[in-house]
């Protein structure tokens, strides 16, 4: 045990393997060798730690090398035993370097099967992966909201974006010189262009989409029940919560018995499944020149449940569209009947509802295209 | 429009214990959104059909219908006379009407002593955001927000002559306003007039050489009622937008201007500024009815979707001012002389609405009668637009429809560009004729924000001289891929081609590439036309020297395409039948050439496409697999292969047969393209 107390005093931990190590095994004439017993032991736990071929390589050469083998010695150590022990051990320290030659050929077969091929690849490596664009959030929205109206049974409708006086304002009864046309600073052609299918001349950019709806009730008798999205123009200014161009959609429905029963109804179901589950909403009279009672409708601010928070400006409410009866002038410039036909009209900003979904302050944002937050939005 | 909460109380008997919130809240609740409430001061944003409210007398009407309390009458009401006529030392001056246009004009002279208005009308001014200047000054402008009724003071010793008349402006006429400006006047303009010119503008502003100021001793205050289309017109033209020309623009009270000068009087005898020196002359020439309208109960309910109690209808329209007599299934209801936003019943039915509470109208749904109908297939053409395009590795953009003329006109057509008469700045001067000058300044952006490979798509509008048409358009720069294992490839010409055949694809279209040379932006000798039966649009490589005006670095490979949407139809109708699958197998033959490089594909095509042959047997494919030029190729020529599949839909087609066809086909290539056939 002279030779263990020696590697103990090198700082060495406890069965590590010292052959190969840069120590030299010493032959002690009067040291007692280990045991059989603890030969096999020790070569089982380190068969159990062996992972690689190189491992087992090691292995064979700690217990089996002809020079210096741990069995080797062993078998050795006979030249010095008494004649009583020369038969136990004999025996023992044979059967024991049988077994251990036995358990190296099986795991190194075991090790060398499971070895990769050489043409394995690095499967961690990232994969080739195809371009993917995503749709921009201003038409992910707009798309979502026509989805929960054409469940509804809406038909969704296209139309000019340069539009003619009378689709923009005139039969909206809005004659010129009306104050309500502040409300809708308008940008104007220099010079008029030829108008959608053969018709009036475009003299501006429609400031709302509701021309859609009037040329749709000039050539279709009710019951009419449409949505209109697209862009629409105001001469405003460029700031974070304006742009000149912004995206709206417009709905109308039009039948004998429509009320604003039916309408509050419609919206509180557009927002309960726009903004999922029950919302709660707040209707507030106003005033649009093409309907009358008008009101504009609030949703509980989803930023602080309606307690109040920088996002509704401390209300707890969010404006999100303005809405109301269709005025009857509307219907006599189409030429439905008033008498007979009642509906009912709204229009939201597709932008406002994108700054509530993604959580962006900034309007400026859906416009610049910038990659880095165009690909965090879902597709 | 401000309103202090002790302004209102003059007004309207409000609760004692009704806070500012309170009582802001239940006027927001009928209409009026609150814009903020500071130091005791509530700010409405009063909508553009009630001019009635821009005024504290019409928000206290409000105030109490909504918290359903009684209105007060207030100081200096109407039917008091104001202070009695004193004898008369100074100038008098007389009015009178030569326009329409000018419905109503009042007028009385006082003897002043101009000097500051005391403190509390001075705050009170102030408090509603109007500058106090002097006690006459003020004073006007306290009665038109107490009113809504604007006044203006004439200093009377300036007035030339003893008459003030209401005309249209001469032509060529000037003047110069309050606010030290020569304004020049058009003949469409209404004006107030002496015997020396007009010395005001109506209903916008007055003018400098009768102003009052402290030598003043005695005034003509008038008052008037303008015809809001010409007020509207003469303030937009002139570019002046004040206090008075805001309430004249939507309709003033014509029954208000006598009123409101008692009022005036009273008020300048109260602070001890002045006293009336005239009886009120007040030229009226066409008094104008009240409205009688007729509300019906069924009506009322049907358009609402409630029934609302009759003892609530009269009570809310009562208290708003309106007179009520019964009928046997309704009202008969006479208009407030102020409230010039009711004309018809639908009008009543809001006014009941807002006040009973459109919040408590029985949330309904409105029935479908008949099954819902096909939306516009422009809809679904768009969404399958963007998915496949999306698929295709692109991203989708929005950009603004309007853009610089710099940005637009390499993209302009012979006919010019579309612009914007009235432009914000002129950065969004001109209607885009293109979507790709607003896709390559997308482009840039993001190349100068570190994105070495950008991709983009959008669909809209464009705009031309002829017209409005739908695109859709894509842009690209930077690697193909980005994978480890690719080369660094860059995007080229073929791979805004591929788009465009991707969309050919995708719709069916007979879609080929020619080339040519007047896609505006792209560069000589790598710009396609896109053709179906028509040209429908242009791919290529856009031109250096534009991609580097608008910011790109040189050397940077701009590919682009763009298509008219309209071209893009079928896709989601029925669809067509498919063909059986061939029961006879296919021949397929490769054959390589040297033809001259400048020879085009197209042309190569079109030769091995040629009648080859009297058999029945169809070439099926054609597919060039191969283009080399360089190394053992001679200059100027390029080596093709080109794959040749043949097909006989009835039999197995023998090899002779084909044989024949190749030499045919070979034969053709030799003579028409002087093809050097290199393998078989």
């Amino acid at each position: 045990m002279l030779a263990a107390r020696v590697l103990v005093s090198t700082g060495l931990p406890d069965g590590a393997t010292v052959v190969g190590s840069g120590y030299r095994l010493v032959q002690c004439r009067h040291m007692s060798a280990p045991s059989v017993d603890d030969l096999r032991t020790r070569f089982q736990a380190s068969l159990d730690a062996a992972r690689s071929a190189a491992d087992l390589k090691a292995l064979r050469d700690e217990f089996l090398s002809r020079k210096n083998g741990l069995v080797t010695a062993l078998v050795k150590s006979i030249a010095t035993a008494t004649p009583e022990e020369k038969r136990s051990i004999g025996a023992a320290s044979n059967a024991l370097k049988q077994e251990i030659e036995a358990a190296l050929t099986t795991r190194e077969a075991e090790v060398a099967a499971s070895a990769p091929p050489k043409d394995a690849v690095d499967v961690t490596l990232p994969g080739r992966l195809p371009r993917l664009g995503r749709r921009h959030p201003l038409m992910q929205v707009r798309e979502r909201v026509e989805d929960i109206f054409m469940a509804m049974g809406y038909q969704v409708l296209e139309g000019p974006e340069l539009e003619d006086d009378w689709h923009n304002f005139e039969a909206l009864n809005m004659p010129a010189e009306h104050p309500a046309r502040d409300m809708q600073d308008t940008l104007y052609l220099a010079t008029p262009i030829p108008g959608a299918d053969g018709g009036r001349a475009a003299t501006l950019l429609r400031t709302h989409t509701s021309g859609m709806q009037i040329r749709y009730m000039e050539s279709h008798e009710p019951p009419v029940r449409v949505i209109a999205p697209g862009r629409v123009y105001r001469r405003d200014n460029f700031d974070a919560t304006h742009t000149p161009m912004f995206t709206q959609v417009e709905g109308l429905v039009v039948d004998e018995r429509i009320s604003l029963g039916d309408l509050r109804g419609t919206l509180n179901g557009f927002a309960e499944q726009f903004f999922g589950g029950k919302v709660a909403t707040r209707f507030r009279p106003s005033f649009f020149p093409y309907t009358e009672p008008s009101a504009e409708l609030d949703v509980e601010c989803q930023g602080c449940a309606g307690k109040g928070c920088p996002l509704c400006k401390h209300t707890g409410w969010i404006e999100i569209l303005g809405c109301g009866m269709v005025h009857p002038a509307v219907f006599e410039a189409v030429g439905y009947d008033p008498e007979r036909y009642t509906g009912f009209a709204f229009g939201m900003g597709i932008e406002r509802l994108a700054l509530r979904l993604y959580g962006v302050d900034d309007i400026r944002m859906f416009y610049e295209n910038d990659l880095r937050f165009l690909e965090q939005v879902a597709l | 429009m401000k309103a202090p909460l002790t302004w209102l109380k003059e007004f309207v008997e409000l609760p004692a214990d009704a806070s500012i919130e309170k009582v802001g809240r239940a006027i927001a609740d009928a209409g009026f959104e609150i814009a903020s409430i500071e130091d005791g001061v509530i700010d409405f944003e009063i909508t553009a059909n009630r001019p009635d409210c821009l005024s504290i007398r019409g928000l206290a009407r409000e105030a109490a219908t909504a918290m359903q309390v009684q209105g007060s009458k207030g100081p200096g009401v109407q039917g008091s006379k104001g202070p009695e006529v004193q004898e008369s030392k100074g100038p008098e001056v007389r009015v009178s009407i030569e326009s329409p246009l000018c419905g109503r004009f009042a007028l009385a002279m006082a003897d002043v002593t101009i000097g500051p208005s005391p403190a509390w009308l001075a705050d009170r001014l102030t408090a509603c955001g109007i500058r106090p200047i002097n006690n006459i000054v003020d004073v006007t402008n306290y009665v038109m927000l107490e009113t809504g009724q604007p006044l203006h003071a004439y200093d009377a010793a300036k007035v030339r002559g003893s008459r003030l008349v209401a005309r249209m402006a001469h032509a060529g006429e000037q003047l110069t306003t309050l606010d030290g400006q020569d304004r020049k006047l058009s003949a469409s303009m209404l004006v107030i007039a002496d015997d020396g010119g007009a010395v005001g503008v109506a209903g916008v502003m007055g003018g400098a050489s009768s102003e009052v100021s402290l030598s003043t001793t005695r005034i003509a205050l008038e008052a008037a009622w303008f015809q809001p289309a010409t007020v509207r017109a003469t303030s937009k033209t002139l570019g002046l937008k004040t206090e008075a020309a805001i309430r004249f623009e939507r309709g003033a009270d014509i029954e208000g201007p006598p009123a409101a000068i008692d009022r005036a009087l009273a008020l300048l005898e109260d602070i001890g500024a002045g006293r009336r020196a005239s009886a009120t002359s007040d030229e009226y020439p066409s008094p104008v009815p009240a409205r009688t309208l007729t509300l019906r109960a069924d009506r009322l309910a049907r358009l609402l979707g409630d029934d609302v109690p009759a003892d609530d209808v009269t009570r809310i329209l009562s208290s708003l001012g309106f007179e009520l007599g019964a009928l046997p299934n309704g009202w008969q209801v006479r208009v407030p002389s102020w409230r010039v936003d009711v004309s018809r019943e639908a009008d009543l039915i809001e006014e009941v609405g807002r006040h009973w509470g459109v919040n408590r109208v029985p949330a309904a749904f409105p029935a479908l009668r008949r099954s819902p109908q096909p939306s516009d297939p422009g809809i679904e053409r768009t969404r399958r637009l963007g998915r496949l395009l999306c698929g295709a590795g692109l991203q989708e953009a929005v950009t603004f429809t309007f853009m610089e003329a710099a940005a637009a006109e390499p993209f302009a057509p012979p006919a010019g560009l579309v612009t914007i008469a009235n432009p914000l700045s002129e950065k969004f001067a001109v209607l885009r004729p293109s979507l790709l000058p607003g896709l390559l300044d997308s482009l840039t952006y993001n190349r100068r924000r570190g994105q070495e490979s950008v991709r983009l798509f959008e669909a809209g509008a464009t705009c031309t001289p002829a017209g409005e048409s739908r695109h859709v358009a894509w842009v690209m720069c930077g690697a193909r891929s980005d994978h480890w294992s690719d080369a660094a490839a860059q995007v080229d010409v073929f791979d805004a081609l591929g788009i465009a055949e991707l969309l050919g694809a995708a719709w069916n279209l007979p879609l080929t590439t020619e080339p040519t040379t007047d896609a505006a932006g792209f560069m000589p000798g790598r710009m396609a036309a896109l053709m179906t039966d028509r040209r429908i649009g242009v791919a290529g490589q856009l031109l250096p020297a534009l991609t580097e005006a608008r910011g790109l670095p040189p050397g940077v490979v701009v590919v682009a395409g763009e298509m008219e949407l309209s071209a893009l139809t079928g896709m989601g109708a029925a669809p067509e039948r498919v063909a059986p699958l061939p029961k006879f197998p296919a021949v397929v033959r490769d054959i390589s050439l040297l033809v001259d490089a400048t020879l085009s594909a197209a042309t190569i095509r079109a030769t091995i496409r040629q009648p080859h042959g009297a058999s029945t047997m169809q070439l099926s494919a054609i597919r060039e697999f191969d283009r080399y030029q360089g190394k053992g190729i001679p200059d100027g020529q390029v080596s093709l292969a080109y794959r040749l599949t043949f097909r006989d839909p009835g039999r197995t087609l023998t090899d002779r047969e084909v044989d024949e066809a190749m030499a045919t086909i070979i034969a053709a290539l030799q003579s028409d393209c002087g093809a050097t056939i290199r393998g078989l």
